[in-house]
């Protein structure tokens, strides 16, 4: 089953429920369109996780105070938690899923491999879209600054220095393009 | 083999899928028909409910079901295999913590539930709380686990000490915030129940579940191959997950049931606050006569919370004199647990510090005095220790960091308006292996499949594993797998006590023993095998072979099946734990621990600017998940020192910071590179060789960090967190 008819032939949540406000979305996911029609209450980070079925993206906190949940949207990071998912319509939504081309990974998936920049796996996701976009955002010229732009995807295992290190190493190399 | 499989910096195992997002967490499992579970929890800290009103709850749109006290099942109070269960929840109108569950409500979507949960009604009959720890209403547990002891006549040798330091040291209460909150996915088949669950022991979790629910154990499923962390909050059967198997059995459907990260402070322990008073004395030239440790700690009102607080005291130094002392005070505050080095943590920030004043005390290098008062035996026991390599660890950690420079004066080695601090810290943890089964299975293509019911929340476990098995195999890393977190592998401990990969590799030495005796025993009158007749001593393993230690000839796994026509064997193995009154006592890790402090002399604010540990671990399986291991746990430790503090409101018994708004942790800013140097060698108590390193990075931490703020200011801080507000 490819991609976009998994999503339609899945219920969205609250579908069964009456009395309740849903709006149809429409959302461009790590490259496919897709529809689904979504409670107004629900977040950003639910629909991807429940709707379209996109666990890769975790939630922390649910309060935009751990960056678990970082996603790209329209190429800058989000907190998907903080970002309800009908005013996410139309735009274009890049997930930890969409980081991979042909089978190949992304060269900061492979850097944190390499230099353990995990333990639980639980903050990875968002870690590593936020080290993504820092170096689109050049700010990883030192490891000063990539410890204080990395400061708002909390970590409890305590791997820090290991992901600075991974970050380091793709900023130096440059080709994370 | 050409190259050892063990004890190089392997990749994680498990690395790719993580980094992926295609591990599936237990909150990632979405079974079809789920319904969605949502806590209320209690505003009141004592007292009870007088009145629920849940109709509006029920009527709220996708409601599937409300359960509180009057309408839940009676469940049992079980003691459970690893410790008392907590209480099971829902039993009764009794309030004894703010933040208590006091209703689930289940709906078609979590926004649903989450909607109706607000509109349970709830009128209180509301009592005094008592939630301070120097609350003279409070009850006072004496000796709660039975661990006081005493060597020695600690009050003459202290009346009789040349020099003394009387003390007391306090730690906040800290919570364990793992990144993945808490979730349960529960589904019935019938009788057959499985669950998804956020726990560090699949095991226990099935047999707790098994009897709170009098369900026969064999009918309880627990699955956790990934957990969003844990950090000791795993270790028990809370009451959220039970509910989720209530809920589950009471709508006929799956439930999924996740916290909130506010539910996080009050549903899953954390590490209870403690006061602690120190006494020591000693001789002029710094020869420790006695060691007196009173450590309070705080518990909940129906709970019990095994925390031994002054262990560090009876086993730290070679004193003649000790006595240590554990007190629990029990509070209307939420259930405490296990937290990374649980005990410890705080124990030996007290020790540490206090040893510190008795240096300064004394004009003594704070490492002299330490290592002039190196218990070479158990100071209480006499008995020898199976592997004590701490003073290579004191000698390599001041090496690394550059101890001599330190300018024993304090407030001396300033830089402009920056306070430089040089501080140092000791630790002895404790030694820890459960019983614990593993099996392990060959087959006919020459792979192996290793199983055991223990998880890996993240320490590494499936990777040193893989690496163990494959160098007791006698195969390369990538011809094998390690299937973890399932209740239905044979049995294992929680992953606690940093005692999983000694307890679960002791077992994997005799699944493997027991395997080849298999493959011997297929081939014990082949006349066509050159191991026909070989005993199991008889003979090693090598690239995927098994082969004669005395002519070196032999065969492979796949040529042994194949000629008999076997897809494959299977052997279990189990290890227990070492025997107590053994001449050697079974020795946990050590380390020492080096800090450089900078503290703003104008706004006090204090950044640790370097930390070097040197660890004796044992036998290092993995040297990048070991280290990983201990600058996690310093990390960790960094937080206790610097910023973890859960604040309870003392009129309300509410907690006031309960979000990662307000509860701060160490984010990647405050966290310098950490060195980390192993030292020392094998352990000889399990074949394993290991130690234990999962809880080595916190204690010492945050004394060797309070030691480097007294000597980069002159202030002895002797309360965590170190806040700028006790250095202006």
């Amino acid at each position: 089953m490819d991609e976009s008819a998994a999503a339609q032939a899945r219920t969205a949540p609250g579908q069964r429920a009456p009395g309740v406000a849903r709006v149809p979305v429409s959302l461009r996911v790590n490259g496919t369109e897709r529809r689904l029609e979504v409670d107004t209450r629900t977040t950003l980070l639910d629909a991807l996780r429940d709707g379209l079925k996109l666990t890769g993206t975790k939630k922390g906190c649910d309060q935009g105070q751990c960056g678990a949940c970082t996603v790209h949207v329209d190429g800058r990071r989000m907190l998907s938690c903080l970002m309800l998912a009908a005013s996410a319509d139309g735009r274009e939504v890049r997930t930890i899923e969409g980081l991979e081309r042909d089978g190949t990974p992304h060269p900061m998936q492979e850097a944190f491999v390499r230099h353990d920049g995990l333990q639980c796996g639980y903050c990875t996701s968002g870690q590593i879209m936020s080290a993504v976009a820092l170096l689109e955002e050049g700010r990883a010229g030192s490891d000063e600054e990539i410890r204080e732009f990395m400061s708002g995807n909390l970590c409890r295992c305590g791997t820090y220095p290991h992901i600075v290190a991974a970050i380091r190493e793709v900023a130096a190399r440059g080709d994370h393009a | 083999m050409d190259r050892a499989v063990v004890g190089e910096g392997v990749d994680r195992v498990d690395a790719r899928v993580k980094v992926s997002g295609r591990a599936a967490y237990p909150t990632d499992h979405d079974p079809p028909d789920v319904a969605h579970a949502v806590l209320v929890q209690s505003t009141i800290a004592a007292g009870r409910v007088a009145a629920l009103d849940t109709s509006a709850a029920e009527a709220a749109p996708g409601v599937l079901a409300v359960i509180t006290h009057e309408n839940a099942p009676e469940l049992c109070a079980a003691q459970g295999e690893g410790g008392p269960v907590p209480p099971p929840p829902l039993q009764s109108d009794r309030i004894v913590h703010h933040g208590q569950t006091i209703a689930v409500v289940v709906a078609e979507t979590f926004e649903q539930a989450t909607e109706a949960a607000r509109l349970v009604t709830v009128l209180y009959a509301r009592a005094e709380p008592v939630v301070d720890i120097e609350n003279p209403r409070a009850e006072h547990v004496r000796d709660p686990f039975g661990t006081d002891d005493a060597t020695g006549d600690v009050d003459k040798a202290l009346a009789e000490a040349p020099v003394r330091v009387e003390r007391t040291y306090r730690t906040a209460a800290n919570t364990n915030n793992p990144m993945g909150p808490f979730a349960t996915v529960a589904s019935w088949d019938g009788d057959e129940l499985t669950v998804h669950d956020c726990t560090q022991g699949p095991s226990r979790t099935r047999s707790d579940l098994a009897n709170v629910l009098k369900a026969p154990r064999d009918s309880v499923r627990v699955l956790a191959p990934y957990l969003g962390g844990g950090f000791g909050a795993g270790l028990r059967t809370w009451q959220h997950t039970v509910l989720a198997a209530v809920a589950a059995r009471q709508v006929g459907r799956p439930v999924k049931l996740v916290l909130t990260r506010k539910q996080m402070f009050t549903s899953v322990g954390h590490r209870p606050d403690t006061r602690q008073t120190l006494r020591i004395g000693a001789t002029r030239d710094g020869r420790i006569t006695a060691i007196d440790h009173e450590a309070w700690q705080t518990l909940s009102i129906d709970d019990a919370n095994y925390e031994h607080v002054s262990r560090c005291s009876l086993s730290g130094y070679a004193s003649p004199n000790i006595s240590a002392r554990d007190v629990q005070i029990r509070l209307h505050v939420p259930s405490p647990g296990s937290m990374r080095a649980p005990g410890d943590a705080q124990g030996n920030f007290a020790l540490e510090s206090a040893l510190d004043e008795l240096a300064h005390e004394l004009g003594m290098d704070p490492l002299e005095l330490r290592l002039r008062n190196h218990a070479d035996v158990h100071p209480v026991t006499g008995q020898r220790w199976s592997s004590n390599e701490l003073r290579a660890c004191y000698r390599t950690g001041a090496e690394k960091f550059g101890w001599s420079r330190r300018d024993p004066e304090p407030r001396s080695m300033r830089r402009g308006r920056t306070l430089v601090g040089y501080g140092m810290a000791g630790t002895s943890f404790f030694f820890y292996q459960a019983s614990c089964a593993a099996r392990i299975t060959v087959t006919r293509d020459g792979q192996a499949v290793v199983g055991s019911a223990g998880m890996d929340l993240g320490t590494g476990t499936y990777t040193v594993m893989t690496q163990l098995a494959a160098e007791l195999l006698g195969l390369p890393l990538g011809r094998v797998r390690v299937v973890l977190g399932d209740s239905s592998l044979p049995r294992a401990p929680s992953a606690g006590g940093s005692g999983l990969t000694g307890s679960m590799g002791s077992a994997l030495h005799d699944a493997r023993r027991n395997l080849i005796r298999s493959f011997l025993d297929l081939v014990r009158d082949d006349t066509d095998s050159p191991l026909r007749g070989a005993d199991v001593d008889d003979v090693r393993v090598e690239d995927g072979r098994i082969v004669r230690e005395d002519d070196g000839r032999g065969e492979s796994y796949t040529e042994i099946l194949t000629r008999h026509r076997q897809d494959e064997l299977t052997a279990e193995g189990s290890a227990e734990a070492p025997k107590e009154d053994l001449p050697v006592v079974p020795t946990g890790p050590y380390a020492a621990k080096f800090a450089e402090v900078h503290v703003d002399e104008d706004l006090g604010t204090v950044r640790v600017a370097r930390l070097v540990t040197a660890a004796h671990c044992g036998r290092v399986l993995n040297e990048k998940t070991a280290r990983g291991q201990i600058v996690g746990g310093t990390v960790g430790g960094i937080g206790m020192a610097l910023f973890e503090h859960t604040v309870t409101e003392t009129r309300t018994g509410r907690i006031a910071n309960g979000t990662f708004g307000d509860y701060l942790v160490a984010v990647n800013a405050d966290i310098p590179d950490l060195e980390v140097h192993f030292v020392g060698g094998p352990d000889p108590t399990s074949p394993n060789g290991t130690k234990g390193c999962g809880e080595l990075g916190v204690p010492g931490t945050p004394a060797a960090i309070a030691n480097a703020v007294f000597h980069a200011t002159g202030i002895r801080v002797r309360r965590l967190p170190i806040t700028l507000e006790q250095l202006l």
